[in-house]
């Protein structure tokens, strides 16, 4: 009886410090999402107001409205699945040949390419243009897909080895021995049964690709084939911000991640205990 | 399984969005295809140029980039066979998107950019050498207001052309005036002094307000006091940013500071002085003309009211000026018709289409021109008065020392007089 | 020498299909990350021209020790390690809270956890926007609670103006935002202790603060590990919150980190040698940093 009782407690215990937790986490998101529907003469309003007075949708209308909004938008989605699907599939064979094959310096190899997951992606960003310039890859979506399956690779090679690790050798042992080529064993079998690390590498890459500014600032100057955070930066006005069309806009930027991480929730959790991090 | 219906939704998304992408692309194939057909009429047989495109990089507001897409197609118009491509950036990106162009080699053709920069980009060699080289050039750049125009100047030579010119002046809110029984904005500073303090209601109201401590923000008051920066020859700041008259300014605006007259969003993080200004925070600001049309779009109940800055002890007002200036870039494939673009961007034609939406022109045929909005006027005196900053390449690096000096004083660790001084030593060392 | 070439080919053979696997990956790690990373390097000894790169001098180690002599620069390093000492561990302990909470059977899980990954799924510049909107000295939300509504102070307080004080929204930022991302990994590492560890322990009378400290937290080492190298990586290399709440190190450039002091040398003063030399210095700290604790993490594994 006592025991229940302090259950049923700690119960109410993780509830409310939850949901306490809760509101702090998600009253900026709140004060985002009433400020995109106040006009511009509300947004310095004294005292700040958490529930908005006048609602106007006229933010999301212009902003939507501006500069093609719809068409960034759709760039962004391509850039972004793209350069998911490319990372998912060169990083899991990057991975697997860490977790599976042998070749000489391995471990060398292995180490530079930690270095990838260390040094500040904002240095690169002037020699990867030269780069890009001479290989005729600027102002084309495959030049910001290839960075960013490239500034991706590190980290989520990392996690996909621990992840294939995992994987019971003696699945595979028995393929071989049944004639069956490396190859064939990876898409096959591996990559079948790694849906979890995927699901990981997924929502990681997508967050990356999606929301991604310095590089696509410098190496997409066509103004038809830009991506949604450089509209988004183009809100900010000189003399005057629009706060509520920058934060309109920024709501709306937010819904295909969101869409992406309900999606892929389910085996998040799986797929990180079962990757690279647990050591 | 729920999970292979995930990759179909992907896929479906991904089959759209190439659809979409793929078919931008072809529309402006076919607008490229549009002059070649031109250059094929019997017409220009004399001329049969390649198609060229070139392209242009700014960083204009939501207006004046529709008015800049007309006076695109006029060119267009007037020039078959070239093509503009303009591109928009946002103002905190611009520079290092240039910068990245350079390195790389792959800047545009041609921009609009602060007059502040010229001499900084040109000193670098990054761009076109325009006097002698450009058709023309002469009779332009006499035909534009010198003060402009001397911007593009660096060491002998010109590397641009003056785009638009601005200055500020003061913005006063007639309500609160009216309501403190004041007919009539301060024409003089010590008026202003006085006006500012007087309409000052604690957090509710402040008399002036400036939009930051960079040397933009207190430059008309700290030209009007009769300011320097560096010596005429720019060899010297010492005896001049820290002289009698720049100290008078800057202790000026640090007491009204000190006496809470001035709003604290100076200092970061406050109420931007347009929003302020028309909310009735700020009774007071300096800004620029593009104020009229921000607030027609922001807020359209708002009478904005210009006057010009208050003059100094010796009874002369003056002020900065800022503006753009076009440029091409050293390495250009298609200078002929860049410079053609250049030229066409001083034309009566176009100045006066940027001109509706508050681009004051830089061609001095245009003073007087009817066409021209109203409110010009005071901008177009005040500029008669106003003093460019320092046409330096360090000047980014001078802007940041007086910043300094700006900081230290509002927040007491300096008297103006020794930031002042600290400045001019800074300063001093970028000029040798 | 023919030998040689002999066991070449022999290792070539036997290394084919490896070779095959990580042709991709590598070819594109070495164009847009090592090249690059080579290139910055040698530029960090010159005093680099953008515009004619031939013309650049070189001055050996001047950039590197201009830097180190910097009063601004060792500011900045002072403000990025203070920044990573308070964010790693405000985001690890809030973080294991939440997971801990997260981990047991309740209602609503998916709702909570999609809630609090919310911060980590928006991007760095919406959010700094975000909390420079907020954190307004005149008309901001957080001003407003702790004047009007808690009464914690009679006067609005200048966040943004104060060199100290700039760092409360930057730092609450950097935790607020990352404490999702620490809390699904740890949920993730609790998810993978046995849970007959716990029913044994239960059977020996052990009450949940010692199945905490007991079980708990040992078998979660490796999984705090991997956070800290990680989460002290990311707080090294953050700028971006900085750069747009303090607008460039404002006021009187005391409110640098590391790399926003890179990207201004870089991106607005054309000093490309200096900016690479900065980010060199970083990259060394963190690299010192992450083996040292990379050494640690992958000790347990040995054993």
């Amino acid at each position: 009886m006592k025991k229940q009782t302090s259950q049923k407690l700690s119960r109410a215990t993780t509830y409310f410090l939850l949901t306490v937790g809760l509101i702090i986490v998600a009253l900026p998101f709140w004060y985002m999402l009433v400020t995109s529907l106040k006009p511009q003469s509300y947004i310095f309003e004294m005292p700040p107001k958490i529930w908005p007075t006048e609602i106007t949708l006229n933010n999301y209308l212009t902003a939507l409205r501006k500069d093609s909004f719809g068409l960034y938008f759709m760039n962004s989605l391509f850039v972004a699945i793209c350069s998911t699907l490319a990372t998912i599939f060169v990083s899991s064979m990057l991975a697997y040949a860490f977790a599976r094959l042998d070749f000489p310096g391995k471990e060398f190899l292995f180490y530079i390419l930690l270095l990838g997951m260390m040094i500040p992606p904002v240095m690169l960003i002037i020699p990867q243009f030269i780069i890009a310039k001479q290989l005729a890859i600027l102002d084309k979506f495959i030049g910001l897909i290839v960075v960013y399956i490239t500034m991706n690779l590190s980290g989520q090679t990392f996690l996909l080895r621990g992840f294939f690790e995992g994987i019971p050798k003696e699945i595979e042992e028995a393929a071989l021995i049944d004639g069956a080529s490396r190859w064939k064993i990876f898409w096959r079998i591996i990559f079948p049964l790694s849906k979890p690390g995927i699901a990981v590498v997924t929502i990681f890459t997508f967050l990356y690709s999606w929301d991604e500014f310095p590089w696509a600032h410098v190496a997409m100057k066509e103004t038809t084939k830009r991506t949604l955070p450089i509209a988004i930066a183009l809100f900010q006005s000189q003399h005057l911000t629009e706060w509520g069309q920058v934060f309109a806009a920024s709501i709306v930027s937010l819904i295909p991640i969101v869409v992406v991480f309900i999606a892929f929730q389910r085996y998040f959790i799986q797929g990180i205990s079962t990757t690279g991090i647990k050591g | 399984m729920k999970s292979r219906k995930l990759f179909v939704f992907m896929g479906a998304i991904l089959a759209l969005s190439i659809i979409m992408s793929a078919c931008a692309p072809k529309v402006e194939e076919q607008a490229a295809d549009v002059p070649t057909v031109v250059d094929e009429s019997p017409a220009e047989v004399e001329t049969i140029t390649e198609p060229v495109m070139i392209t242009y990089w700014h960083t204009m507001s939501d207006p004046e980039t529709e008015q800049i897409e007309k006076v695109i197609t006029a060119f267009e118009a007037a020039n078959p066979g070239i093509t503009v491509e303009s591109t928009r950036f946002a103002w905190d990106d611009f520079k290092p998107a240039l910068i990245t162009g350079i390195a790389g080699d792959a800047t545009p053709d041609t921009a609009r950019m602060d007059i502040a920069w010229v001499s900084e980009f040109a000193d670098q060699g990054a761009l076109m050498q325009l006097d002698g080289v450009m058709p023309g050039f002469d009779d332009i750049a006499d035909g534009t207001f010198s003060g402009p125009l001397s911007t593009n100047f660096w060491q002998g030579h010109y590397y641009g052309l003056p785009q638009n010119t601005n200055t500020q002046v003061l913005l006063w809110n007639k309500e609160i005036f009216d309501a403190a029984g004041i007919t009539d904005a301060p024409a003089t500073l010590d008026e202003f002094a006085t006006v500012a303090c007087e309409l000052t209601k604690g957090e509710t109201q402040y008399g002036y307000a400036l939009g930051g401590t960079y040397f933009w923000a207190p430059a008309p008051i700290f030209y009007a006091m009769g300011g320097e920066v560096v010596d005429a020859d720019i060899t010297t700041a010492s005896g001049y940013v820290n002289s009698e008259d720049s100290v008078a300014a800057f202790t000026m605006l640090t007491e009204l500071f000190n006496q809470d007259c001035i709003s604290p969003n100076l200092l970061g993080g406050g109420i931007g002085t347009a929003d302020g200004h028309a909310t009735g925070l700020y009774a007071m600001i300096v800004d620029g003309p593009w104020m009229v049309d921000i607030y027609k779009g922001n807020y359209p109940d708002f009478e904005v009211n210009f006057a010009p800055i208050p003059t100094g002890t010796d009874g002369s007002t003056s002020s900065v000026v800022g503006g753009e200036d076009v440029v091409i870039f050293e390495g250009t494939e298609n200078a002929d018709a860049a410079m053609k673009w250049a030229a066409f961007l001083l034309s009566e034609e176009s100045q006066l289409t940027m001109a509706e939406v508050g681009v004051i022109p830089t061609l001095s045929s245009l003073i007087g021109n009817e066409a021209l909005p109203d409110y010009f006027g005071v901008f177009l005196t005040q500029l008669e008065t106003a003093q460019a900053r320092v046409p330096h390449p360090a000047w980014s690096d001078m802007d940041n020392a007086i910043n300094n000096a700006f900081q230290r004083m509002l927040n007491g660790d300096q008297t103006p007089q020794a930031a002042l001084d600290q400045a001019a030593i800074e300063i001093n060392a970028l000029l040798q | 020498m023919e030998l040689l070439l002999t066991k070449f080919v022999k290792i070539l053979k036997k290394s084919s299909t490896a070779l095959i696997f990580l042709l991709p990956g590598l070819l594109l790690f070495t164009v847009f990350i090592i090249v690059p990373m080579i290139y910055s390097f040698r530029i960090s000894f010159y005093d680099w021209k953008i515009v004619n790169p031939e013309q650049s001098e070189w001055i050996g180690v001047e950039n590197y020790l201009r830097a180190l002599s910097d009063p601004i620069f060792r500011r900045a390093a002072l403000n990025t390690v203070i920044y990573s000492l308070v964010t790693v561990p405000g985001q690890m302990i809030l973080g294991l809270i939440v997971a801990v909470l997260l981990n047991q059977n309740i209602r609503g899980r998916t709702f909570y956890r999609i809630m609090y990954y919310l911060p980590v799924i928006t991007s760095w510049v919406i959010v700094s926007l975000l909390f420079e909107y907020m954190f307004s000295g005149q008309a901001g939300l957080v001003n407003y609670f702790l004047r009007d509504v808690f009464h914690v102070t009679s006067e609005n307080i200048l966040w943004l103006a104060d060199p100290i004080l700039t760092f409360v929204p930057i730092h609450l930022l950097g935790i607020w935002k990352g404490i999702g991302w620490t809390a699904v990994i740890f949920v993730a590492g609790l998810q993978a202790i046995p849970q007959h560890l716990y029913e044994a322990a239960e059977v020996d009378g052990a009450g949940s603060k010692e199945k905490f400290f007991l079980i708990t937290l040992p078998l979660l080492r490796p999984t705090t590990v991997y956070l800290l190298v990680v989460l002290t990586i990311g707080s090294l290399n953050a700028y971006i919150s900085n750069l747009l709440i303090t607008n460039g190190g404002n006021p009187m450039d005391l409110t640098h980190f590391i790399l926003t002091l890179m990207y201004e040398a870089t991106f607005t003063k054309l000093d490309f040698g200096y900016g690479s030399a900065i980010s060199y210095l970083l990259t060394m700290c963190v690299f010192v940093v992450s083996v040292f604790q990379i050494r640690m993490m992958t000790k347990p594994i040995e054993n």
